[in-house]
């Protein structure tokens, strides 16, 4: 009898996306980055990185903010509860589909 | 493979691992280093003027530095002050550019802290080798400058390259005009650290994320 097929979710596993949600779950809770400061620290476009943030939104992973600071339009992208949660589940599976103890680091974020 | 936009839609469960972790470490490095470069202009001006004034004193008010071994100290105490305070405003500055209030303190009490340490490292060990005497003033920064350098080498191989690389230029830009320049060592000093921060600085900020 064969193990049952382990499901990654697909709006998360893809690099970017992937990169984006790790970003922002590794902050803590109501933590907000910058969409400036994810598009520099991942060196993604801002079309690209627009693209991704809308699909994981359409999901209800993540939330955009805007705001004007100083006159300046600047806008904030944080991880919702459901996105948190999400990756979490991201990261049992993953865990699962490597068969490897998990480590600390990445538990963490998961909590 | 499946191709959509924004690049490549599968990876490996094995791909996805080290994903995770190479942005975790890089998302928490590009917090710590936000106004990296200003920063280092900030301390490169600092450390520059301070050596070509002590050149200048030397050279034009010899009976100053005579009557007053012990200014250095002093001097140091101000300025290092003061840059510790412009620090703090940059980092605090750049750092809400990249995230709300309370993750950028976070980020930016932790680089502070790792400085702090660093300078009260440099402050015990001076005092502790017995330079803290009229006699032993002048030797100060040859202790001080080489734990700067050091903790700005340890700041780069922890998060920016870079910055390793500053820290070797600031050792190399006090050390062999220290040794080899005699009376003219002061002037080499802050010309050769004006020259290493304003390298280093250029080069962080060409990378995009000063």
């Amino acid at each position: 009898m064969s193990a049952p097929e382990i499901i990654l979710d697909e709006t998360i596993h893809q690099p970017s996306r992937l990169r984006v949600m790790t970003m922002l779950v590794a902050q803590p809770e109501d933590g907000m980055l910058a969409y400036g400061f994810i598009q520099k620290t991942l060196g993604l476009t801002g079309g690209n990185l627009t693209t991704h943030l809308r699909k994981l939104e359409d999901a209800g992973f993540l939330a955009i903010s805007k705001e004007f600071v100083n006159s300046r339009p600047r806008t904030w992208v944080y991880a919702t509860q459901e996105g948190r949660r999400a990756f979490a589940d991201y990261l049992a599976n993953l865990e699962r589909a490597l068969n490897w103890p998990a480590s600390d680091a990445v538990r963490r974020i998961a909590k | 493979m499946q191709r959509a936009e924004g690049g490549r839609t599968e990876i490996t469960p094995e791909e996805s691992w080290r994903t995770i972790h190479a942005t975790l470490a890089q998302s928490q490095s590009s917090l710590y280093l936000a106004g990296t470069a200003y920063i280092l202009l900030l301390w490169g001006a600092i450390v520059s003027v301070y050596f070509l004034a002590m050149f200048a004193i030397g050279e034009m008010a010899p009976g100053f530095e005579a009557s007053y071994p012990w200014y250095r100290g002093p001097l140091w105490g101000v300025i290092g002050t003061l840059g510790m305070i412009g620090s703090a405003l940059i980092g605090h500055r750049e750092g809400s550019k990249n995230a709300d209030y309370a993750t950028a303190r976070a980020a930016g009490l932790r680089v502070f802290a790792f400085w702090i340490t660093v300078v009260a490292a440099a402050f015990l060990v001076s005092g502790t080798a017995g330079l803290w005497s009229p006699e032993g003033t002048e030797r100060i920064p040859h202790v001080t400058i080489g734990i700067i350098a050091l903790g700005y080498v340890l700041f780069g191989i922890m998060h920016r390259p870079a910055l390793a690389a500053v820290g070797v230029g600031m050792a190399a830009a006090f050390y062999i005009p220290a040794y080899l320049a005699g009376d003219y060592a002061a002037l080499g000093t802050g010309a050769g650290m004006l020259a290493v921060t304003l390298l280093g600085a250029t080069w962080i900020h060409r990378s995009g994320r000063p």
